[in-house]
């Protein structure tokens, strides 16, 4: 039942001086001092059988480089899918991810940001969709090494059935990494009684000047717009839709990358799709 | 057009709404006035569809079909409009593409051609004038971020662009100022015509110096206890509801 296959990976603008080395599994690529790149890294179904995926990506940004990393994941409904990411960002450097988590029976996204230079910074956004039985899991840890750092991470999740979503979030700021500014917040939008979401935001912080929030929610779609769009003509699954599209939708909007931008909306519509 | 009779509604095991009877022809303007917890409100939410109000008794004919039967959808496509007291705000959609949903919806319903993307921006862009409304805010999320007065008029241009029969306005003229009153009223005026009804629910005589109703109903203790013409609303501006609702507590304890 097992095969491996590697995403899809592009860099961009062409011509990137972005050094990129596979090996096995695992890639490799570091973005020079002051240099500025793109990175997509696409993973489409592999058929209805049952397989599984393994990838690893290692990022290194020197000194004020600026990498965005867009990850979109839609396996085929019987995968297992686990794909780590780890970051190495240098001082001033400034890393962006946007991850789009849609499908496979096993979905894993594990990110470990190392923020190891003075002002460096992430901003890491998600959302995961899971419907039937599926389970999908994000785990992130942000480390802030060094001081003057700044962290955003925004996830959002949707569970439709008997979907079970899992958001793990820690920030670690260590003892050197003073006037830290980090922020982590987490929604969840359950569309049955019986999906499920988990959500652990985690803050562990051994420095004194910091600033840093974080916060989670779990909810359901909103009576009043629904009663509010249906009252002015919208049919209650149409409704229903575009409401589930409004969660997503700052979450696709974004990402700068229009060809992304417009392979995702379509994604995030069929989706729920109800007959 | 709209026949309500001896309508009894609440929430759940509380009866709000203990009796009422209405008839609305085409062309004409109903208010219904009334103190705070009369039941106003909730007659307005029953006639939309709204869930979490049971109906015990009585019955809703709008153009001779069962109202109440109806989903909320289905009431707009006939031509059944709410404008909110409390308009909700929808982050992530956009008033534009809301509106143009909303016409479409109601357009199939009524077995009309859609409009297409040129044509409804023409059609909004029409009436957003009407409201004195800045084209800025037809891109904005639904409501996000709108003052109350924006509000209220963003309702009305909803009215304006979905052109229902019959127009039910929840408190509109509550919390405006006397230009967004009268822009709103202006609204109501200009859609005014003989084929359209409209049922202004509100606490204050203030609107109805702008809109001028054919008939004025006192609410009090969920039941009609005074119907009258336009020239009620004034006796009720200089008495206050206190002797109305001295009048609706002796009904009440009449047939109690």
């Amino acid at each position: 039942m097992t095969q491996t296959c590697s995403p899809q990976l592009s860099v961009f603008p062409a011509g990137a001086p972005v050094r990129m080395e596979t090996q096995g599994d695992s890639v490799r690529l570091r973005v020079p001092a002051g240099c500025e790149a793109s990175l997509c890294e696409i993973y489409e179904p592999q058929g209805d059988a049952a397989y599984s995926v393994q990838a690893k990506l290692e990022l290194t940004l020197e000194a004020g480089a600026r990498l965005t990393h867009y990850k979109l994941v839609q396996e085929g409904f019987r995968a297992v899918h686990q794909s780590f990411l780890e970051v190495h960002a240098l001082a001033s450097a400034s890393f962006e991810s946007h991850v789009f988590l849609f499908g496979g029976a096993q979905v894993r996204n594990t990110i470990h940001v190392r923020l190891a230079g003075d002002g460096a910074q992430c901003s890491l956004n998600g959302l995961y969709v899971a419907t039937g039985e599926q389970a999908v899991e994000t785990h992130t840890l942000i480390e802030h090494l060094k001081p003057h750092g700044t962290s955003r991470e925004f996830y959002k999740g949707i569970l439709d059935q008997k979907a079970q979503g899992l958001f793990d979030g820690l920030i670690i700021v260590q003892k050197e990494a003073q006037k830290t500014d980090s922020t982590q917040t987490n929604k969840n939008l359950l569309l049955s009684a019986q999906a499920r979401a988990r959500s652990n935001p985690e803050l562990k912080i051994l420095a004194n000047d910091v600033k840093c929030k974080h916060g989670s929610t779990i909810g359901q779609l909103d009576a009043e717009q629904l009663f509010y769009l249906r009252s002015r003509g919208v049919e209650k699954e149409d409704a229903r839709r575009l409401l589930i599209y409004a969660f997503a939708s700052d979450m696709i909007n974004r990402v700068e990358l229009a060809s992304l931008r417009e392979r995702i909306e379509p994604i995030v519509f069929a989706l729920f799709q109800r007959p | 057009m709209l026949e309500i009779k001896n309508l009894h509604a609440g929430i759940g095991e509380k009866e709000i709404l203990r009796g009422i009877s209405l008839q609305v022809a085409p062309g004409q303007i109903h208010a219904i006035m009334g103190p705070n917890g009369s039941g106003k409100s909730t007659l307005a939410n029953v006639l939309a569809g709204r869930e979490g109000f049971t109906v015990t008794q009585g019955e809703v004919r709008y153009e001779g079909k069962d109202l109440l039967a109806m989903t909320p959808e289905a009431r707009a496509g006939v031509g059944v409009f709410l404008a909110f007291q409390y308009p909700v705000e929808i982050p992530g959609v956009t008033n534009n593409y809301f509106m143009k949903t909303a016409v479409n919806s109601v357009r199939k319903y009524r077995g009309q051609k859609e409009l297409d993307a040129v044509d409804f921006l023409k059609w909004i862009k029409d009436r957003a004038r009407l409201v004195e409304m800045d084209a800025s805010m037809l891109s904005r999320s639904v409501n996000e971020g709108f003052s109350g007065g924006e509000k209220k008029r963003n309702e009305i241009l909803q009215m304006a662009v979905l052109e229902p029969r019959l127009a039910i306005l929840d408190e509109t003229d509550s919390g405006l100022d006397i230009d967004a009153l009268q822009i709103v009223a202006k609204g109501i005026n200009t859609m005014r015509s003989p084929e359209r009804a409209f049922i202004v629910v509100t606490h204050y005589q203030r609107l109805l110096n702008y809109v001028q109703p054919d008939f004025v109903h006192v609410l009090a203790n969920g039941r009609i206890v005074k119907s009258g013409g336009k020239e009620l609303a004034l006796e009720l501006e200089e008495k206050g509801y206190g002797w109305i609702e001295g009048a609706a507590k002796a009904v009440t304890g009449a047939s109690a």
